[in-house]
């Protein structure tokens, strides 16, 4: 009966101390009040969108918390969100205009032979903690992107004909960097590279610990950057704050130091589903990343909402199918290796391409918001998406008579079988994760049902997708989607190239298998250094018509970027390219008085 | 007693040793490390995979990690979580704590259901009551509980009464004590509920069953017969009989806590254990997942121990000298 | 209150009735269920008729086109130009269905899916998968919690604690990383037989220790029962005082959970179908059926796409009430 008594008790008394100690926990106390801001510096940038409302707050959702705020190491999706409105860059793509615009650097003059940039920084320009930003601060931040025990992502962007480039301080406010072979991208190059203040950071350079510096533990007062915001708090598993950058270096029209908005919200919901109704609630006012499904719920009563939903059209992923045309080995993998007899002929890919409806993939998937594609570069893609080239319409007849040619035949039971009399049947891999993909799976068995191709979707786990992919090359056929970071061609190369790393159809290839491969090798690394843009998109082009024709993926779609914001948020304006409502945070304001705290 | 409590201890170490080795050879098993995904990463080569690889000392033999790992644990930290870069003690300590915090009161609302209606199926069986019960709990075992929360949360998106997921509101810091216990107490209602929905079937089932159990023994009828209330009768006479299952199951519903409510945390956006951890085990980060499991693991331990601790003192022949626990 | 027995006819009519189905799906279900109609995505259950759009009445029932409505994309009406008679037994000879109406018009009864699949077809057949490994993962876990249970409760002693701290280990480790390394040691593709069997080993596996806990508790407590001491004065054998006094408690406890992990299994095969572990596309389970609920759009505007769930659920009371009745046998036995 005691023993009893005290077990009870100590599970009561644990219960209490949960619910006191969770309660009780105050938030971190709030930063110190931000230093009155100085004027605006002499050569601020000038916003070109009409002036708004200083004042309230956004409230966003991620799917998940970002990981660190470090630029240098950060490589998923919810960290950078978090991180580009802390950072900013020396030349900056523009996400509606997909053209590079000065950012940090109001001035890039390219030598004559296109391996020299000289970047001139705008003049007063100040960190968030008040610290003045000077050229020793870029080339400190080149430095540690082109750090070889850093490992940042983008560091093999900066290597040019082998090597990476050499960066010179030239005075306070003038750097060069100087390639060790000319490039084509030109300026573009500097997009994506955050200028990181030296006066914080060399001491852990120095120590060799940058590249777990700013993890999310971190004070956030020791988080500074150029971007329009700092960090006020980060709440595990909740959410992070943001607050206004008082020494951010863009104006508006009207003379108006940017940003508008006080705070800026991230809270952390893992559920689309969740997002879509906090978003539709009004506890969040912007969304991205919408599905088909998702969009087409908002859209019913949007307008008595308050919610503007947003179709931006194609964006720059590709969904594709892909056959294995690694060098498997016959021993280990027999049946794979007897398949790609089939994979291997133009014709037999031809016909799978053209019995897929890829119509109905985008009507049904994803409720019509998505645009059929012939090859990776997508319509999205203004500059280098070569129009010329059509996406192939569903023609069972063509197909029939392409596996005619190519000798295969279907037998008294409506099996479609090859020369040899086997029986033509694969298994397409999906990973687990993505609905729509396993979706485009079922209706593609579906399609190719009356060819007599019997196809089995096997569904995996996305680690272990990637493993069969990359590694054992143990499957027959794959569904998945890549793209989605710039419009450059040098964004595929990794694709296209017969050793890129994301060729995947063949991965590995000591030296170009087929002649198509060897000339798409030979066009990109031509376009990489061509001065003349309109000789460089003829070159694309010429890729692009290649790559349609001999299929070694098969191209379905590219779905619509879907985004949405309510109405009293000013100056939405989303873009395709990353990231796609916040990128211009900095502009965005709030219309009517926020609510105190939000909801 | 304390003998017992104390082997029980030294099992607990063993466990942690076996689970935590076990996770590690399961790693090498699953395919894919923590740097998969940055494979589709068009921006990384394959040589910078290999330095971060070798960064995150990925690239070291299997014993090399356990013991560095291990070396860690004496530390206090568990590890060092890749994803997030920081030690995982805190980080999983804290979402243990909001997973319990949504949990017990789930677990507790949970047996209070499945006692009340239990013992009323149980007097009175095939009533309308007993009916209701076993029908209700049918339905709630034929909805996967994702469907439940998602439910919930479109209940609480069209009534507007309480919020839609999340632990607190963006102005609970500056709200004071009981402004704050109140605010949680809005964010817990349905989460809670939810969980306690799905978790009382299976309850509901083994109380139902033990009960009627109980009150067909010849000690009860007995006490009947003797004019024992019928309250009295099942308080006193039929539950300590019908003790012997029910602990066992609370014992396992006391281990569950922590991963019990996975699927609610996710899709209510409560900060808990189980987000990080579903997280944790697609993203390869080994050392959380291991974190994560053994405070699971330990949680279960100490819940099979209360639930024997609790058989011996309801059985008191149990207790008896030389009784083998 | 006591000698009321639970009835037996209904749970016994309704098994045998789903069971039927599930062998004769062929026959049953009015479609292939791996069919497709994309003009009919999500449409709602089709309307049986006996009065048409013009009052008259019919004597055979009747169903209307489903045609899309007008600006309202994802909407349904019904089209009253032509009537449809229901038929029985239609189709060609090899290829003849229970229920059916002539094309172009298609008989819905339950709605189709995302993918514009008859959702009866799909019950029909995926009652082959869920039924069957449900109940064979339960009962493979039952057993072996069961037995380990029964050893560890009666024995006690070195055997209970390597039995109970086994069943603890295996409850503590993360079974999603475990399955994962089961998917890494199978070949890509599985057969229907090879994943339905994967199904039942694997939830078998994973569900024993609950059962092993819950048996041993019961088995212990009734070893210190009076008469169990008594007989064991006696010189009962191990086996007697097993089969006479222990095994009928720690068997009504093990059908209790029998029961309750029906359901559970049945909706734990779409984990492993995640997983690539259990059947795969386009093979329906009533698991995987209910996937689409998981996702807002289709809970908020399909409501009938709950009506999978029934089944389960007529399931789920079916079996209580055998367990209930096998309880009750039990006792009277002991």
């Amino acid at each position: 009966m005691r023993l009893r008594a005290v077990s009870v008790l100590v599970v009561l008394a644990a219960l209490a101390a949960i619910v006191a100690g969770r309660l009780l926990r105050r938030l971190p106390p709030p930063p110190p009040a931000a230093t009155a801001p100085a004027e605006p510096p002499a050569e601020a940038l000038v916003s070109p969108r009409p002036p708004g409302r200083p004042g309230g707050q956004l409230v966003v959702a991620l799917r998940a918390e970002p990981r660190t705020l470090n630029p240098l190491t950060a490589a998923d999706n919810p960290s950078q969100t978090v991180i580009w409105r802390l950072m900013a860059d020396l030349v900056h793509v523009d996400r509606r205009s997909q053209l590079p615009v000065p950012a940090l650097a109001r001035r890039v003059t390219t030598s004559d032979d296109g391996r020299r940039f000289r970047l001139e920084l705008r003049r007063g320009v100040r960190f968030s903690d008040g610290h003045p930003l000077d050229a020793g601060d870029v080339v400190f931040s080149l430095r540690a992107y082109l750090d070889e025990e850093i490992a940042a992502p983008q560091r093999d962007l900066l290597i040019v004909g082998g090597r990476p480039p050499a960066v010179r301080r030239l005075d306070d406010y003038t750097v060069e960097v100087e390639l060790a072979a000319p490039y084509a991208v030109g300026e573009r190059l500097f997009d994506g590279f955050a200028v990181l203040p030296e006066h914080r950071l060399a001491a852990a350079y120095a120590e060799g610990r940058l590249a777990s510096a700013w993890d999310l533990a971190t004070a956030p007062e020791e988080v500074v950057g150029l971007g329009p915001f700092r960090l006020v708090r980060y709440l595990p598993g909740q959410r992070l704050e943001l607050e206004r950058n008082p020494h951010y270096w863009k104006v508006d029209a009207a003379g108006q130091r940017l940003p508008y908005l006080e705070r800026l919200i991230f809270l952390f919901v893992p559920s689309e589903d969740a997002q879509v109704l906090r978003f539709q609630a009004g506890e969040s006012q912007l969304i991205d990343g919408l599905s088909g499904a998702n969009f087409a719920a908002l859209e019913a009563g949007a307008a008595a909402r308050g919610l503007r939903l947003l179709d931006l059209g194609p964006g720059l992923s590709y969904s594709f199918v892909v056959f294995n045309l690694n060098d498997v080995d016959p021993a280990a993998l027999p049946a794979v290796a007897r398949k790609q007899r089939w994979f291997r002929q133009l014709a037999f890919r031809r016909a799978v391409s053209l019995a897929i409806d890829r119509r109905a993939l985008a009507e049904v998937v994803y409720h019509g918001r998505a645009t059929p594609i012939a090859t990776h570069v997508s319509p999205g893609n203004k500059l280098w998406h070569n129009a010329a080239l059509k996406p192939p319409r569903r023609s069972l007849e063509r197909a029939r008579a392409l596996l005619a040619e190519a000798g295969f035949a279907a037998g008294e039971d409506g099996r479609l079988r090859d020369a040899a009399g086997e029986p033509v049947a694969f298994s397409i891999l999906t990973s687990a994760g993505n609905r729509e993909r396993a979706q485009m799976a079922a209706m593609i068995q579906a399609d190719l049902a009356p060819l007599g191709i019997a196809v089995r979707v096997v569904s995996l786990e996305f680690g272990t997708f990637l493993e069969r992919l990359f590694d054992s090359f143990d499957y027959e056929a794959a569904i998945l989607a890549l793209g989605g970071g710039d419009v450059d061609p040098n964004s595929d190369v990794a694709v296209l190239s017969s050793s890129g790393a994301h060729h995947l159809w063949h991965l590995g290839q000591p030296a170009p298998a087929t002649p198509w491969e060897a000339e798409i090798d030979r066009l990109m690394s031509a376009q990489m250094t061509a001065r003349d843009p309109a000789v460089r998109r003829e070159l694309y082009h010429r890729v692009q018509e290649l790559v349609a024709e001999n299929v070694p993926m098969i191209f379905l779609l590219s779905p619509n970027v879907l985004v949405g914001a309510h109405r009293e948020v000013g100056n939405f304006a989303p873009a395709i390219l990353h990231h796609p409502t916040l990128w211009n945070a900095d502009e965005l304001y709030r219309r009517a008085p926020a609510p105190a705290g939000g909801r | 007693m304390l003998r017992v409590v104390g082997r029980r201890l030294l099992h607990a170490a063993v466990l942690v040793l076996a689970v935590s080795a076990a996770c590690f050879v399961l790693a090498e098993l699953v395919p894919g490390d923590f740097l998969a995904p940055a494979r589709l990463d068009p921006r990384a080569s394959a040589e910078s995979l290999e330095a971060l690889r070798a960064r995150y000392g990925l690239d070291r033999p299997l014993h090399q990690r356990y013991l560095s790992w291990l070396g860690s644990v004496l530390r206090g930290e568990m590890g060092h979580s890749l994803a997030y870069g920081v030690p995982v003690a805190p980080l999983v300590l804290g979402r243990a704590g909001n997973t319990l915090l949504l949990s017990v009161p789930a677990t507790a609302l949970a047996w209070l259901l499945a006692l009340i209606l239990g013992a009323w199926g149980a007097r009175r069986p095939g009533g309308w009551g007993d009916r209701l019960s076993l029908g209700l709990g049918a339905t709630l075992q034929a909805v996967p509980e994702l469907v439940l929360a998602l439910l919930a949360l479109l209940v609480a998106a069209r009534s507007g009464i309480f919020p839609l997921g999340g632990m607190a509101s963006l102005s609970a810091g500056e709200l004071g004590f009981w402004g704050r216990l109140v605010d949680v107490l809005r964010h817990l209602a349905l989460p809670t509920l939810v969980l306690a929905l799905a978790l009382v079937p299976v309850l509901l089932r083994h109380v139902r069953a033990a009960l009627s159990e109980a009150l067909e023994q010849s000690f009860v009828h007995a006490a009947r017969g003797h004019g024992v209330g019928e309250l009295r009768l099942l308080l006193t006479y039929a539950l300590p009989a019908a003790a012997p299952p029910l602990l066992a199951l609370f014992g396992l519903s006391a281990g569950t806590l922590l991963s019990g409510s996975l699927v609610v945390e996710v899709v209510m956006s409560w900060p808990g254990l189980g987000p990080l951890l579903l997280d944790a085990v697609f993203a390869r980060d080994l050392h959380v997942i291991v974190g994560a499991t053994l405070l699971s693991g330990l949680l279960l331990v100490a819940g099979n121990l209360l639930a024997d601790l609790l058989l011996y003192a309801v059985d008191p022949r149990l207790r008896r000298p030389g009784a083998t626990p | 209150m006591s000698g009321r027995r639970p009835a037996l006819a209904w749970p016994v009519a309704v098994l045998a009735f789903l069971h039927l189905i599930a062998l004769g799906a062929d026959v049953v279900a009015p479609y292939d269920p791996a069919e497709q109609t994309r003009e009919l995505i999500w449409a709602p259950p089709t309307k049986l008729h006996l009065v048409d759009a013009a009052g008259r009445w019919h004597l055979r029932p009747f169903v209307y086109r489903w045609r899309p409505a007008d600006g309202a994309p994802g909407r349904y009406v019904e089209d009253t130009s032509r009537i449809f008679p229901l038929r029985l037994w239609s189709g060609e000879a090899g290829t003849r269905r229970l229920l059916g109406v002539e094309p172009p018009a298609r008989l819905h009864l339950l709605g189709t899916d995302g993918l514009g699949r008859d959702q009866l077809s799909r019950l029909v057949h995926g009652a082959r998968t869920s039924l069957f490994a449900g109940l064979g993962a339960a009962l493979l876990a039952v057993a072996a919690g069961l037995l380990l249970g029964t050893l560890a409760g009666y024995f006690g002693g070195w055997l209970d604690d390597l039995l109970m701290r086994g069943s603890e280990l295996a409850m503590a480790l993360p079974a999603l990383y475990l399955l994962l390394a089961a998917r890494a040691f199978l070949p890509l593709e599985l057969g229907p037989a090879a994943a339905w069997g994967l199904i039942v080993v694997l939830l078998g596996l994973l569900g024993w220790p609950p059962a092993a806990r819950l048996v041993r508790g019961v088995v212990l407590a009734a070893r210190r029962r009076g008469y169990v001491g008594a007989a064991r004065g006696f010189g009962a054998s191990h086996v007697y005082l097993l089969r006479r006094h222990l095994l009928p408690p720690a068997l009504a406890v093990g059908l209790t959970q029998l029961v309750l992990l029906v359901p559970q299994m049945i909706l734990a095969e779409v984990t492993l179908s995640f997983l690539g572990l259990g059947v795969s596309e386009p093979t329906p389970s009533w698991g995987s059926m209910l996937v689409p609920l998981t996702s807002y759009p289709v809970l908020a505007a399909h409501g009938w796409a709950f009506l999978p769930a029934l089944p389960l659920v007529l399931t789920v009371l079916s079996y209580h009430q055998l367990a209930s009745a096998g309880r009750q046998r039990l006792r009277r036995t002991a």
